[in-house]
């Protein structure tokens, strides 16, 4: 009765926070760490410095229904500015910090921004270059000082400042922040994320303080969370998975959330908190495994030895240890074994000791990497989900964990799949609507709340789990009628270590030819152990030998493809290895590193022209943009590659002969 | 850059000679540094300009002229009086600590700062304990400051060029130096590195009002980060003046500006 | 098996005698690239110091003990100011020479001083079988043995913690990495060279008062540095878990072998048996098991 009663009460964050300030003071809200130290603030604290900088803000003009932007790297007063926003009405709209400030303006002036929370001198010198063009912004404050000293305008203010300005208005309106936090509601708007759309401009994701909160709710009573959880906050705040974990389940359940010193330092800094509920991209979890495989290259050989042999214990047995199932005295005493010698400090080393509930989601996760993870005994789970409901729409459920689904529907979420096979869900996370965009609204959201994924996808015949093939409008026919899934094989091709990228093509074409950008590292630390030379990123996707590396990862994809009586024809029949590394700063991958396929294809014109030929090699230039803004031309000469292709299992013909 | 008020003079060699045996290093070289500024010295290889700062800094004692830091005149300055009297620097080939990490660098390169004594030091207690606390914090402010947080632990042997020359920049600066010494800050990095290390050394002068006397040989920096500039060739002082003064200076044109360089 | 345990521990606790001497030689290598012949007459000199003290002046162990600390202090700084300071920059043999005229100096000096007669050093370390280790485990063992490890013990985390974690420490340590960067950041190299030797000569102190507790202080006592020779070998210059290893090593080594191979080859094995692990180490170890792997990195 009662724990529905404050469900139905504190249906705001600002609500939440006070709430926690008087249940738990004392309990550490969010962590920091700054001069090598962590520095902690308590809920209690957390709610003085809320409201200060809320009153602050007030003080500064910003009303309720006002936007109030926040770009910064994860840092407690980031957050803090969203939950101030919300307390006195106002809306926060995290950028992307590291967005240049043409990517920038679009978002501030379509968000109607009337302040700017943003970290320093670095964003500072971004918004006042837009300012002319973005008159609405009226004021901007920053959080670290260093730089600032000279710059002298009226609308830039010292985050202390602000907050002093705050407690004296405080002072002299002591009414005014409960007043405001009180005449807050579960059907106001909590906050706007801007999408970063495959194509056109961003779209402004409005979500309620319900959408948010109920979401969040709902994924902590699933998993069992408490509020002794560790978060370590470190992927982007603009993007909605990080306002999902690191605030609003943090203020939901009442558990820690840490930043990292920098973006260098995470590694380290997750070392040192030791998350029990940590989130990352696949590419992450890959990255991680490709340093330690490159670290035990390195090792000394008996360390070798027993790392590949308890690795391989774990391969047999880890998994079904991790699902409960039983398993034999002597596996499992051997396995207790490797987890002294290899398996606990592998996951100190990789900073997820203490991990209870490790989720991945964004994109498909390559099966090896998910079962390395899983035969340790960290419990990494896929989801699936969207900014436009606030993340969840399926996980998977403890024991019922595969690498190729992405579980089963999150609690108080309908799925249905329409003729053409794309993937339509209703929730009490689906948001209200994108910001000044009802035609966008119109087609997404349907008038029974139905909501467009745009991902084509079925249910498991064997599991009831959910599995994503493809986007939907990605998904095409070859000449021949064949269907085609770029995105599907991309990944099969990119689970492969030596692939960092991959992009198919062949929709309304003959047949399917890839674009394949290697990894440097793991390519490189290859070519190193078979002596072969190269001279920088050009070179080595060059060399022949790199060629014959690649040509096997698709062989084998292709035999896989040759199973599939649907998409077997869809077979790679030429490939090549691109002369640069694919690039958000060129627009080739969006800013969450996605493959812009139309846009690369236009760029690359040349080089689909010679894959649709005989041609063996390619001459081509582009334009690229340094990290400093600079550009320059970029040239080489790439060869093309015919690659194995496998006949039809299920083909009639073959049968025959 | 803007013109800027320039303070009191710190430094002021005055007809400094300098020779190894027979050959003349520095010849009758004389300039002063102001508080406050950015003061380069150029000049082609050979030209006598990393010898000026070992001359500052002592570890040169020239055999003519005289040196004068904060009102004090001498013949010559000795490294550790040159040290704590609050002149630092960094060196032309990186002279780090490579053994230690780079927060026992920078912690090293308070070694004035601390004063408590081997009885203390050698207990590990009481006020060596506070003082180490203390100086922690002053290093890693440094650490924040030049972003090199990812680094704190790491040995700095095994650092890539451009960092080791960030972390000796971070030495320096612990010291809380009034002149810092910069032997060629930017040799051997690439355009970005570059750019980072100019921001830092404007950074320094700004936030701690640090005095910076600076050799470089890219000159696009030097003219763009400079208050006043020296050109030394062949161990002679050819010009002296603020960056276009010098830039027109027919002498130094012929000399050095004028021979068209990569 | 009770017997190999016992000489296995016994040869422990030699070989932490060894690690003694070892440790000083490690700290002047390490902080100046010196490699300091006279340390085990340093050792020497300092016993006999303390012997003369006690007997001769009749001090108090603990005011005789401080008394010799000083005057192994008072060497250091006689030392730098007499020798070093005028070898700066020389080239390594040329101070290890030096070093070589340093151990007969010392050792003429102790002559004059205090006689060369064989004198007993007795501070008070329990001596005899250890009753405990003899009922409990059936082992025989020294209580000296004992001791003396443990005071090896406590020297090695207290130095461990004096290098890592203070500033004198820290100073060391940036001398013996680099001089002139040191210089630029107001390190004294005098003050630092002073230190090491004072620290070195305290622990040749602890070394000198171990083996002279056991065998009396002697002149032999000397010789014991070039037991350290093949000990630093083992462990690395550099590195002072090195030579604390190192020196246990070698300890159970030769006595290992004196035991078991002894009777083949006809005995004395334990006067050579390190020189040959020495041997072997060079040619295919060179750096020892702890020191610094020489690589330059271009």
């Amino acid at each position: 009765m009662n724990e529905s009663l404050s469900e139905k009460t504190l249906d705001t964050f600002p609500k939440l926070l006070l709430s926690h300030a008087r249940l738990r003071p004392n309990h550490d809200a969010i962590r920091e760490k700054d001069l090598g130290i962590w520095q902690s603030w308590t809920w209690s604290e957390t709610e003085s410095e809320v409201r200060a900088l809320a009153c602050g803000l007030a003080s500064l003009g910003l009303e309720r229904g006002d936007k109030l932007a926040i770009i910064g790297d994860n840092r407690p007063r980031m957050y803090w500015g969203m939950t101030a926003a919300q307390a006195i009405g106002a809306i926060p709209v995290p950028l992307y910090q590291d967005s240049v400030a043409e990517e920038m303006s679009y978002v501030l002036d379509n968000a109607d921004v009337k302040i700017a929370l943003v970290e320093n001198q670095e964003q500072v010198d971004k918004i006042i270059e837009l300012k002319e063009r973005c008159p609405k912004i009226e004021h901007i404050i920053f959080d670290e000082t260093r730089g600032l000293r000279d710059y002298d305008y009226a609308f830039l203010h010292n985050f202390e400042d602000i907050q002093q300005k705050g407690r004296e208005f405080d002072q002299s309106n002591p009414d005014f922040y409960q007043q405001h936090v009180d005449s807050t509601h579960g059907e106001d708007i909590a906050i706007m994320l801007y999408t970063s759309g495959t194509t056109g401009n961003p779209k402004g994701v409005v979500l309620t303080n319900d959408n948010c909160i109920i979401t969040a709710r709902n994924g902590i009573i699933r998993e069992g969370l408490t509020d002794q959880e560790e978060v370590l906050a470190y992927l982007p705040m603009a993007w909605v998975g990080d306002n999902l974990f690191s605030y609003a389940q943090s203020y939901v359940a009442g558990f820690c959330v840490s930043c990292p010193e920098s973006a260098s330092t995470v590694a380290n800094d997750l070392r040192e908190i030791g998350p029990t509920y940590y989130f990352a991209p696949p590419r992450v979890y890959e990255n991680m495994l490709t340093q330690v495989m490159i670290r035990m290259e390195d090792a000394a050989k008996i360390k070798r030895h027993i790392f590949h042999y308890f690795m391989a214990h774990a391969g047999k047995v880890g998994v079904s240890i991790l699902n409960g199932e039983s398993v034999s005295l002597m596996d499992s005493l051997l396995y207790k074994l490797g987890n002294i010698l290899v398996y606990a400090p592998l996951r100190n080393v990789l900073g997820l000791s203490r991990t209870k509930l490790a989720y991945t989601a964004g994109e498909a996760i390559g099966p090896e990497i998910f079962d390395f993870y899983r035969s340790l005994g960290i419990n990494i789970k896929q989801l699936y989900g969207q900014t436009e409901c606030m993340v969840f729409i399926c996980s998977q459920p403890d024991g019922e964990v595969y690498a190729d689904t992405v579980g089963t529907p999150s609690p108080d979420v309908e799925i249905k799949i329409n003729d053409n096979g794309e993937i339509l869900y209703r929730s009490p996370g689906v948001f209200h609507s994108y910001y000044k965009n009802p035609e966008a609204t119109a087609s997404t959201k349907t008038e029974g709340g139905w909501v467009h994924t745009g991902d084509a996808g079925y249910f498991d015949d064997k599991n009831g789990h959910l599995k994503i093939i493809d986007r939907a409008k990605d998904v095409g026919k070859l000449n021949d009628g064949t269907m085609f899934a770029p995105k599907y094989i991309e990944n099969k091709l990119k689970f492969f270590s030596y692939i960092q990228e991959a992009v198919l093509y062949g929709n309304e074409r003959d047949y399917s030819t890839a674009f394949i950008n290697i990894d440097l590292d793991a390519v490189g630390n290859w070519a190193e152990r078979n002596n072969l030379a190269y001279s920088g990123y050009i070179d080595l996707a060059g060399l022949p030998e790199v060629y014959q590396l690649i040509k096997e990862c698709v062989d084998k994809v292709n035999a896989d493809l040759a199973q599939d009586s649907r998409l077997g024809n869809s077979q790679i029949r030429r490939f090549l290895i691109l002369h640069k590394e694919l690039d958000a700063d060129d627009g080739e991958l969006t800013r969450t590193r996605k493959v812009r396929r139309n846009f690369v294809a236009e760029r690359f014109e040349m080089l689909i022209n010679a894959l649709y030929s005989d041609a063996e090699e390619c001459h081509v230039a582009t334009e690229v943009t340094f990290e400093d803004g600079r550009t320059g031309m970029l040239e080489a000469d790439i060869r093309i590659c015919n690659a194995e292709c496998y006949p039809l299992k299920s083909s009639p013909q073959e049968a025959a002969a | 850059m803007s013109e800027r008020q320039l303070g009191d003079t710190i430094l002021e060699v005055n007809n400094i000679g300098l020779s190894f045996g027979v050959m003349k290093v520095l010849d009758d070289i004389s300039f002063d540094i102001k508080k406050g500024e950015i003061r380069s010295i150029i000049g082609p290889n050979g030209a006598g300009k990393s010898s000026m700062l070992n001359v500052i800094n002592g570890f040169y004692h020239p055999q003519e002229g005289t040196i004068t830091f904060k009102g004090e005149t001498r013949k010559a300055m000795a490294p550790h009086v040159a040290a704590s009297h609050g002149i630092a620097r960094t060196f032309q080939n990186i002279a780090l600590f490579k053994g230690m990490s780079t927060l026992d660098n920078i912690m090293t390169g308070r070694n004035l700062k601390m004063k408590t004594n081997i009885f203390w030091q050698a207990l590990h207690l009481g006020p060596a304990r506070k003082e180490e606390l203390e100086n922690r914090e002053a290093a890693e402010r440094i650490i924040d400051f030049l972003d090199i947080q990812a680094i704190r632990k790491k040995p700095v042997g095994k650092l890539p060029y451009g960092l080791q020359k960030r972390v000796e920049l971070g030495r320096a600066l612990a010291a809380e130096p009034e002149l810092l010494l910069l032997d060629e800050p930017m040799a051997g990095m690439n355009s970005e590195e570059k750019e980072d290390m100019s921001r830092f050394i404007i950074d320094v002068n700004d936030e701690f009002g640090t005095t910076i006397a600076l050799i470089e040989h890219d000159m696009g920096v030097v003219m763009d980060l400079s208050d006043r500039v020296v050109v030394l060739d062949y161990g002679k002082q050819l010009a002296d003046g603020v960056p276009d003064e010098v830039r027109a200076n027919q002498e130094v044109i012929d000399a050095y500006l004028g021979v068209p360089h990569e | 098996m009770t017997f190999f345990i016992e000489v296995t521990l016994s040869g422990l606790m030699a070989g932490v005698m060894y690690s003694l001497v070892a440790l000083g030689f490690v700290l002047i290598f390490k902080a100046s690239g010196i490699f300091n012949f006279a340390q085990g007459v340093m050792a020497l000199f300092a016993a006999l110091t303390l012997v003369g003290f006690m007997d001769e002046f009749g001090m108090p162990i603990w005011l005789a003990i401080i008394g010799t600390i000083a005057v192994m202090i008072a060497l250091a700084w006689v030392i730098e100011r007499v020798m070093l300071r005028h070898l700066v920059n020389q080239e390594p043999i040329i101070l290890f020479m030096a070093t070589i005229g340093l151990a007969y100096v010392l050792e003429g000096l102790g002559d004059i001083l205090w006689g060369s007669d064989v004198k007993m050093l007795d501070i008070g370390i329990p001596q005899g079988a250890s009753d405990w280790m003899l009922d409990t485990f059936d082992i025989y063992i020294e209580k000296l043995e004992i001791f003396a490890a443990a005071t090896a013990a406590t020297l090695v985390i207290f130095l461990a913690i004096f290098f890592q974690k203070t500033r004198i420490g820290r100073a060391l340590r940036a001398v013996a990495d680099d001089h002139q960067a040191a210089l630029s950041v107001g390190i004294s190299l005098h003050t630092i060279w002073v230190i090491v030797w004072s620290v070195s000569g305290i622990v040749a102190l602890v070394a000198g008062i171990m083996w002279g507790s056991k065998s009396g202080v002697q002149f032999s006592l000397s010789l014991i540095a070039l037991k350290a020779l093949p000990v630093l070998i083992l462990g690395g210059f550099t590195s002072v878990p090195g030579a604390i290893i190192g020196g246990m090593i070698i300890g159970v080594g030769e006595k290992l072998a004196e035991v078991y191979l002894g009777p083949f080859v006809g005995g004395a094995l334990e006067n050579w048996f390190a020189y040959m692990l020495a041997l072997a180490f060079l040619l295919f170890r060179p750096q020892g098991l702890f020191g610094e792997r020489i690589i330059e990195r271009v």
